[in-house]
């Protein structure tokens, strides 16, 4: 294998999109609408969400419980209160839990926030008795039929309990592992503060260079075929392989490009969280692109023209859109249909991308997606040499 | 076996001209089958160095298949052929030969200069050399001009010179030009023959195949192809003396007669 061979081919792909606006503006603008419409759509702050709240906390009175560190008692349900967002949520007290459930349960409003009787009480407990299975317990029963408003209320519970938790522990110098300990349970309602744009945002980046990087290559390829070049190239002294790696170099600059465009935009627009490695995203990008070009130029041998070609785009879209995890959770769609989601392998690169980004893992946390896009990519680029080699 | 009326055995061979003796392509008992489907059928031929040798028939005759096999695109079923005293399928060799394959063959999205450019890395030239040839190959087929237009805005005469030039970039002994006229008005058809007539000068070795009767006339020599067989192999003059008629066509269509009565 020649590398300057290699990189004539890449040079010249790439110099094609850049006289190819309209292709340029797909590879970039695509990702950049998704983005923008879903998350407006799913991902903008919601507001004015009805939400109940019970403070039935007793809370604590220095005289009730010597020995512990609140000289002035402690109102911890008042104190996180205060710190609620009142814009986010539309707050209305209520000293009756069962009514207040009741009202979730009808849908007149989205959720409770129920303060126990003991929950100050039990946060002293559980901070002089680390270990101790009695913790504080704030209730929230909520209506997760919008993933959106569930996540917007559990979000902004957090906070105002976060906010509670700094001031506390700098105030009255508490140690910041048995106060965050003591608060544990509150995180077992929320499942995190993530929003939907931050879930979404590893995935558009993922399912971006799977569809360019595929649906490219088979109009490339059928153009290739149909134009007559790639039977030049083939009666060249070019090797396959290299035509192979040298379209995938071109992609691979392609997904770069592509991700970091998209990563800016959704940092600047939406101000996603990212903490992970961003090499190690790009790194997946690369993958992913690889993966799919091999597939790229096997479907383009089933398409004679672009007509054909652009018929595969709901067989690679819809799976990828619905099985792959793109919108939403794996777990959250029908069980008769998850096992499905195995064979699809955008599934393992929006997967790896989202531990990257948003739970900061390295490569050996995601190692199954990262061999998994690995035994992917050398299947279908094998599988590609292999076809330019039997019938061009 | 003898055909009863003229004595002729199967296919039809003259005596190439003395000085073309250096053998360049050697095709033996070269044979091509699609399932049932037999294209090419025991093809046995040598061509010289700085021959134009005319592949010659009509629509499925088996030209563009043969010329798919000397340039490596399609496995011979059975049979053998060289070129320079290697096998086809040698990919060393495909650095000596060139190929114009029948359309455009063209990046559409990419300028001239970048056709040209990428076809020189695909031929591993060096950038000193390419200038040269880019330089000298503009001049060639008269596209100088047009050497940062995209390839999309050219006209098809265009289109069909820049295609050539691909083809003889990296300065090749062989050439393969399939159906290279198709399509071509008859003012740049003179042109091409001009270039194919200044490359067979220069010692390179142009083989074409086309439907054009009267075009074959200007080849060195001639191969005629019917339904996969060679029919008829020599010089045109040679041929028409020989079937005493004055055009190449009527040479086909006797020989093509006959075999199938």
């Amino acid at each position: 294998m020649k590398l300057k061979r290699i990189v004539a081919f890449t040079r010249r792909a790439l110099l094609q999109f850049r006289h190819d606006r309209r292709t340029l503006a797909f590879i970039l603008v695509m990702p950049l609408l998704m983005i923008l419409i879903f998350g407006y759509t799913f991902g903008g702050d919601v507001s004015g969400i009805k939400v109940a709240l019970v403070d039935q906390d007793s809370g604590i009175r220095p005289t009730n419980l010597p020995g512990i560190p609140f000289p002035q008692g402690l109102f911890l349900a008042d104190n996180i209160t205060a710190f609620l967002d009142t814009t986010t949520l539309s707050l209305q007290r209520s000293n009756d839990p069962t009514l207040t459930r009741k009202q979730v349960n009808d849908g007149t409003i989205w959720a409770t926030i129920i303060f126990p009787e003991n929950f100050s009480e039990n946060f002293a407990w559980s901070l002089s008795h680390p270990g101790s299975p009695i913790r504080p317990q704030i209730e929230v029963y909520l209506d997760g039929s919008n993933p959106t408003i569930a996540s917007a209320v559990l979000r902004t519970i957090t906070l105002a309990v976060q906010k509670t938790m700094r001031i506390l522990t700098s105030t009255l110098n508490i140690s910041q592992t048995n106060a965050s300990l003591a608060f544990e349970p509150v995180y077992a309602y929320g499942g995190g503060d993530t929003r939907f744009i931050d879930y979404f945002a590893p995935g558009v980046i993922s399912f971006a260079i799977m569809m360019v990087t595929t649906m490219i290559t088979i109009i490339l390829f059928v153009n290739e075929r149909r134009t007559g070049t790639l039977q030049r190239l083939l009666a060249s002294p070019a090797k396959e392989s290299e035509i192979v790696i040298g379209y995938s170099l071109a992609f691979a600059v392609i997904g770069l490009v592509q991700s970091v465009v998209v990563l800016v935009a959704a940092i600047v627009l939406f101000n996603i969280s990212v903490v992970g490695n961003i090499f190690f995203a790009l790194l997946v990008v690369m993958l992913i692109g690889f993966g799919h070009q091999g597939l790229g130029i096997l479907l383009s041998a089933g398409a004679r023209n672009e007509l054909q070609a652009i018929q595969f785009v709901p067989l690679i879209l819809f799976p990828s859109i619905l099985l792959a995890g793109l919108f939403w959770p794996i777990e959250s769609i029908p069980s008769y249909l998850q096992p499905l989601s195995y064979i699809i392998p955008l599934r393992y690169g929006i997967d790896a991308q989202r531990s990257i980004m948003l739970r900061g893992w390295g490569l050996g946390q995601v190692w199954v997606d990262i061999v998994v896009l690995i035994v992917f990519a050398m299947l279908t680029i094998t599988g590609s040499i292999l076809l330019l080699k039997r019938k061009g | 076996m003898t055909c009863p009326t003229c004595g002729f055995y199967g296919s039809v061979k003259f005596e190439p001209p003395g000085k073309r003796t250096e053998s360049v392509i050697n095709i033996q008992q070269l044979t091509k089958t699609f399932g049932r489907f037999t294209a090419v059928d025991h093809i046995t031929l040598t061509i010289h160095a700085g021959e134009i040798y005319g592949l010659l028939g009509p629509n499925g005759s088996g030209k563009t298949t043969t010329i798919k096999m000397l340039c490596g695109l399609l496995r011979p079923t059975s049979g053998h052929a060289s070129i320079l005293g290697k096998p086809i399928h040698d990919k060393p060799v495909m650095q000596q030969t060139g190929y114009m394959p029948q359309g455009t063959a063209l990046y559409l999205d990419n300028t001239v200069h970048e056709n040209l450019a990428f076809f020189a890395g695909v031929y591993g030239l060096t950038k000193d050399r390419f200038q040269q040839q880019e330089t000298q190959m503009l001049r060639f087929v008269n596209l100088e001009a047009w050497r940062d237009s995209l390839v999309s805005t050219l006209s098809g005469g265009m289109r069909h010179r820049l295609s050539l030039s691909c083809a003889l970039l990296h300065e090749p002994h062989v050439v393969f030009l399939d159906e290279p006229t198709v399509g071509v008005d008859p003012e740049l058809r003179v042109t091409f023959w001009e270039y194919f007539h200044s490359l067979s000068q220069k010692g390179v070795t142009v083989v074409i195949t086309t439907h054009y009767m009267d075009e074959a006339d200007r080849c060195t020599r001639v191969g005629l192809l019917r339904q996969g067989t060679l029919i008829a192999e020599g010089n045109p003059q040679d041929l028409k003396q020989q079937m005493g008629t004055t055009s190449l066509e009527d040479v086909y269509l006797r020989l093509a007669g006959r075999k199938a009565a």
